[in-house]
């Protein structure tokens, strides 16, 4: 029984987490075929600006959180400016984008790596303190995660639902010429979602350091999960890559208790050769033909 | 007769190494139903594709309501009050019925005008009211279509630009779409329609432009197109 809890617990933390991580990604690239491989370097700075909100400044906890939000959704502010607005017109868009947020992921890690330093320190933004459920320890910072994905979850599924806002954002995706015929101003709803996607990146790179640790490289981890996700839920598809996050949640927290830790990740790899063997365009996608 | 709406004054445009409309002038008084025909691939599309700014103008200019929107942001030649409804609907296909016609309202900021305007379009337009909650992608062609024209309503404008609005439709079904666009011409709409079979607008419109290669061809009433059946012959294959 401990050990069904005990996976049960790790699988919901390690779904949560991912899913804070890929429904930014996933959104940007629903809405504007973007891949956005500056993620993992804002989650970087999101981590990174809470430590020292809270370690410089003394800033609580809410406080800090609410600073990387603001940090990383300035950071993903400043990526459609200065990368994607630019390129928006251009032929090959799609390719030309991943390039260029491939260079601005590298200046955003070594921007950090050049004011904290290489070492990896200790995220002061955490949750101390355990849970006692079933005769399992579950720590407040799993709870908290939990809680944070949860709401995250939520907000963005009553943002796109229930508001103009929103409407615009899912309109945009489905149909870019037809949502200008309707008044839509494309551009801003492009600076609006990458607006957003930074600031769930930043929201994404405080939980995983507070898990495990701050380093200027610990972008990359959860960024390569997180395309692992949106490949098997469907590029673009953003509630089908929140539910993927959850299952693979699972599947990595049972195949690291069933075989060991180190088949957790393959285990992940396994799967996408086994979906995209099956369903190319992934479990919720759609099919889709793009030339690169 | 009117005073004009709409006054295109010899635009020029294309896609990237393609240049399509070529010195291009009309115009569409208050009031006017006004059609443009021709043969399929000649720039209709195109042309209204440039008028609503979703293809820029490279020389000429576009007057609407009196205020020059030559190369305007496509969305805020909406908000002026141009509305483009355009070929094969493009509906939001994962959005429900109900949210393509609010949609169509996006431009408008009060939440009465949008209830007023959609309590209009389903009394015009009663089946969508029973389709409302239905997903976009799942409606036949002919629901499709009046989807499309409803969410070009929605949006309340002043000149309502409709594109081949019976393109692949089964007869009964354009029979249909042309009494709604016969209804809506009795509401007193202004309309610009592009249509390629010329047959059904003949008696409807009140002014055809034809166009061939890109150029106005023939322009005049359109029972006055009726009898000039050597440029039916030519150009709209008799």
């Amino acid at each position: 029984m401990d050990v069904w809890v005990q996976i049960v617990v790790s699988g919901l933390t390690l779904g949560a987490l991912y899913a804070i991580s890929t429904v930014g990604l996933s959104l940007v690239y629903g809405s504007m075929n973007m891949l956005n491989m500056a993620h993992g370097g804002i989650l970087v700075i999101g981590g990174y600006t809470a430590f020292a909100a809270s370690q410089w400044f003394g800033a609580p906890a809410i406080v800090s959180i609410v600073l990387a939000m603001a940090a990383g959704g300035l950071v993903g502010l400043l990526i459609f400016v200065v990368t994607a607005a630019p390129l928006l017109g251009s032929k090959n868009f799609e390719t030309n984008i991943f390039i260029a947020t491939i260079g601005v992921g590298a200046v955003l890690e070594n921007s950090v790596l050049k004011v904290f330093g290489p070492y990896v320190k200790p995220q002061p933004v955490a949750f101390p303190g355990v849970l006692m459920l079933s005769g399992v320890a579950v720590p407040y910072q799993n709870v908290a995660i939990l809680v944070v994905a949860m709401a995250m979850m939520a907000g963005v599924a009553a943002l796109l639902q229930g508001t103009r806002t929103g409407r615009a954002i899912r309109a945009t995706s489905q149909n870019r010429d037809a949502a200008q015929l309707m008044g839509v101003h494309v551009q801003k709803v492009y600076a609006q979602v990458l607006t957003l996607s930074g600031a769930l990146a930043a929201i994404s790179g405080v939980m995983i350091s507070s898990l495990t640790s701050l380093s200027p490289t610990m972008g990359g981890d959860p960024m390569l999960k997180a395309f692992i996700i949106c490949v098997v839920a469907g590029l673009g598809n953003t509630y089908g890559a929140a539910a993927a996050a959850i299952a693979i949640g699972f599947l990595e927290a049972g195949a690291q208790y069933a075989f060991g830790v180190r088949y957790g990740f393959a285990s992940l790899l396994l799967l996408v050769i086994v979906v995209l063997i099956w369903r190319p365009s992934g479990l919720f996608g759609k099919s889709r033909i793009v030339r690169l | 007769m009117g005073e004009p709406l709409l006054v295109i004054h010899k635009i020029f445009s294309g896609y990237a190494n393609l240049p399509v409309i070529d010195g291009v002038s009309l115009s569409v008084d208050v009031g006017q139903f006004v059609a443009i025909v021709g043969p399929n691939g000649h720039g209709k599309t195109t042309l209204l594709k440039t008028i609503s700014g979703l293809i820029p103008v490279r020389s000429g200019n576009v007057v609407f309501a009196g205020d020059d929107i030559t190369n305007q942001r496509a969305d805020r030649t909406v908000e002026a009050g141009l509305v483009h409804v355009p070929q094969g609907d493009l509906l939001f296909p994962d959005m429900t019925v109900r949210e393509n016609l609010l949609m169509g309202a996006y431009a408008t900021e009060r939440d009465s005008d949008v209830d007023a305007r959609l309590a209009d379009t389903f009394d015009f337009l009663p089946k969508l009211r029973d389709r409302q909650d239905q997903i976009a992608s799942t409606l036949s062609g002919g629901e499709r279509r009046m989807c499309g024209i409803g969410r070009g309503l929605m949006a309340g404008g002043r000149l309502l630009m409709l594109d081949e609005p019976s393109l692949g439709l089964a007869p009964i079904v354009i029979d249909q779409i042309y009494e709604l666009i016969d209804h809506l011409k009795a509401t007193g709409r202004t309309i610009l329609l592009v249509e390629e079979n010329a047959q059904r607008i003949f008696e409807r419109v009140d002014r055809v432009y034809l166009l061939d290669n890109g150029r106005v061809a023939w322009e005049g009433a359109g029972a006055e197109l009726m009898r000039r059946r050597e440029v039916v012959d030519v150009y709209l294959g008799g």
